[in-house]
């Protein structure tokens, strides 16, 4: 197959059609427009829905009222817009239905501004609804995996009967890389002993999340948890690179692993013994691979394009073993490859 | 002597529509039973039960799928008009309803109603007009009237610190993809049947595919005016009628 030179939000777009969305629902904010743009020219003549929604509680409510019958389908936003649409999102989980969300990080907090960044790790992954409830979260780091990812969030979500999202930022949304479309690599799952198709020849289903009774309540919230277990247990996943004899360990996810990869083949040319772990599933976040890299390495250093985000969650997986350093900023160059050599070279140094 | 109820001789059924065995959990002479009562019925006349998903909304009729016979989902306060934009467009050959109080469709989720009606979504949609918020204690809210007193207008709504209510019929009939908007009430027989047929031609217009179905319901809510079935249905007549006139705006 031939490679074909693609802007990371429309590389996302088309792999959402080829994985059979039925439904996009969006309204604008920079810096993933051409999502959006790309839906209003394609979906229409494929004869699926395409709605320029009144707002993000609008576009996400739309998902919820698609997915409920089983259609698959999808809204794309970012940062301050994705705040919005947390109470649907919520919803979303708490019903068990399959939506797919896009979320392009730009700089905040609240408006800040297009520049990229990676500071919605926690709004993705801990999410800003209420009560207890699990999103799972894809980050890619190249286009390539931005239409590989886009698949297998569909597929999770459907699979899982549970909320996915994409997140992927502003850097990785506006480049442009060679890459290859292939099918969508996963099997359908039926979903005909729960969706919504009106009540003919059987019981009238109801999708809600209202429980009066609290034992049933405590048994939904429960049999989520459930399911959140079997995630977790299955569905880990990371990208693990030159952590064999690696005496420290850097962690990032996202575009910045592109750097960090580059700035851990420069110290390997020097003779350093560092490696790079990126976890790919922010949710469920690969913990026994880091728990198991912790009994290996001397020293995990965290990269991230914020303040300090995944940090905590690298840390609750190492559990004190090893000494987890950070080194972060929340908007501006991303960091550079010699910036990320000197953080290496000084935390060797520092034993 | 006992007498034998045969099915054949019933004059009075429970609509197919209804779940069977359906025990309402609204406060004694409230409206809202009424109402969804006369949807069920306009689902049985127009054959539709099977190809029907409605969507419930926050506000005392949340359960509705524990009496409607048909598919429902929930969608969050206000936003069951995007929900149902979200099932009618990936299900064109379905019908779609929502049945929403004042607060959920005039207040809180305004903009999705009316978005809704703009784009002219072929959906039907049934908002009650209580002139409060019942579900929460009967606040007040968009359609609560000048000088009404409620739990949070202690002295009555005035304009300086309320401002004024939103006549919903008239605004939805504004919207140029809106195919049906009326406004109905429940106090007597006959305003009953003539809301029943304010109901036929919001579902009639959906189905053949001309556009937004509307229906604003007059509506008691005893419990929060403080009053009996009797008199809120009096008060209706007295104190509504002339702010909320009954009759059909779009068509
Ligand atoms: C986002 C959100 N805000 C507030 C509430 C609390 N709440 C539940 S029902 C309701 C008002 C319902 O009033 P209305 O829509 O007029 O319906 P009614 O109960 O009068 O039939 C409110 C404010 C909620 N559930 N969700
Ligand atoms: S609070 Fe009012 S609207 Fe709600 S069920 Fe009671 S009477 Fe009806």
């Amino acid at each position: 197959m031939t490679k074909k030179l693609t802007k990371g939000n429309y590389a996302i777009a088309q792999a959402a059609i080829n994985a059979g969305c039925d439904g996009y629902f969006g309204y604008p904010v920079t810096p993933q427009n051409e999502i959006g743009e790309y839906m209003s020219k394609k979906m229409p003549k494929l004869k699926r829905a395409y709605i320029s929604a009144e707002s993000e509680i609008g576009a996400i409510n739309m998902v919820l009222g698609a997915c409920s019958t089983g259609k698959k389908a999808m809204t794309s936003s970012s940062s301050m817009a994705i705040a919005l649409m947390q109470e649907a999102l919520c919803y979303i989980a708490a019903d068990e239905l399959p939506a797919v969300l896009v979320s392009v990080m730009r700089a905040g907090p609240a408006l800040g501004y297009i520049y990229p960044a990676q500071g919605d790790y926690n709004q993705a992954v801990t999410g800003g609804g209420n009560g207890d409830y699990r999103i799972i979260v894809l980050a890619p780091s190249t286009v390539q995996e931005c239409i590989d990812l886009t698949y297998k969030s569909f597929y999770l979500a459907q699979k899982y009967r549970n909320p996915v999202t994409l997140l992927a930022d502003g850097l990785l949304g506006q480049m442009m890389e060679p890459v290859e479309f292939k099918d969508y690599p996963y099997p359908e799952i039926p979903n005909d002993d729960w969706a919504l198709t009106g009540a003919k020849n059987r019981e009238p289903r109801a999708i809600y999340s209202l429980e009066a009774k609290e034992e049933v309540l405590e048994k939904r919230v429960n049999l989520l948890f459930e399911k959140y277990k079997v995630i977790e247990e299955n569905e880990q996943d990371f990208e693990e690179y030159l952590t064999q004899d690696a005496e420290l360990i850097v962690t990032c996810f996202g575009s910045l692993a592109r750097n960090v990869k580059s700035a851990v083949n420069e110290c390997r040319k020097q003779g350093l013994k560092v490696g790079m772990l990126r976890p790919i599933t922010l949710y469920p976040f690969p913990v026994y691979k880091i728990q198991e890299l912790a009994k290996k390495t001397k020293k995990i250093l965290v990269i991230e394009m914020n303040m300090g985000q995944m940090v905590r969650d690298v840390q609750l997986a190492v559990n004190g073993k090893v000494p987890v350093k950070f080194f972060g900023k929340a908007v501006g160059k991303w960091i550079e490859v010699e910036t990320i050599c000197e953080k290496i070279k000084k935390e060797i140094g520092n034993g | 002597m006992q007498t034998e109820t045969r099915n054949e001789n019933l004059i009075f059924k429970i609509p197919k529509s209804l779940k069977e065995g359906t025990k309402f959990p609204f406060c004694p002479g409230c409206d809202h039973g009424v109402a969804v009562r006369l949807v069920a019925e306009i689902l049985d006349e127009f054959n539709l039960r099977e190809k029907t998903i409605a969507v419930s909304s926050i506000g005392c009729s949340v359960m509705l799928y524990d009496w409607v016979n048909t598919d429902c989902v929930e969608a969050p306060h206000g936003r069951a008009l995007a929900a149902a934009t979200g099932v009618k467009r990936t299900n064109t050959d379905k019908c779609v309803f929502t049945y929403q109080g004042d607060g959920d469709f005039a207040s809180i989720g305004l903009a999705e109603s009316m978005h809704a009606a703009l784009r002219g979504e072929n959906i039907t949609a049934i908002c009650i007009n209580n002139t409060t918020y019942g579900m929460t204690g009967g606040q007040a809210g968009p359609t609560t009237i000048m000088g009404q007193v409620t739990t949070t207008s202690p002295t009555g709504r005035n304009k300086e610190y309320y401002g004024y209510p939103i006549k919903i019929a008239e605004q939805i009939a504004l919207c140029e993809g809106t195919a049906f908007a009326a406004r109905g009430s429940l106090d007597t027989v006959l305003n009953i049947r003539k809301t029943k047929e304010l109901i036929k031609k919001a579902f009639e217009v959906q189905l053949q595919g001309l556009g937004f179905g509307f229906v604003e319901i007059l509506s008691s809510c005893p419990t929060n005016w403080r009053m009996t079935p009797q008199e809120s249905h009096e008060r209706i007549r007295k104190e509504l009628f002339s702010v909320y006139p009954l009759g059909v705006y779009k068509e």
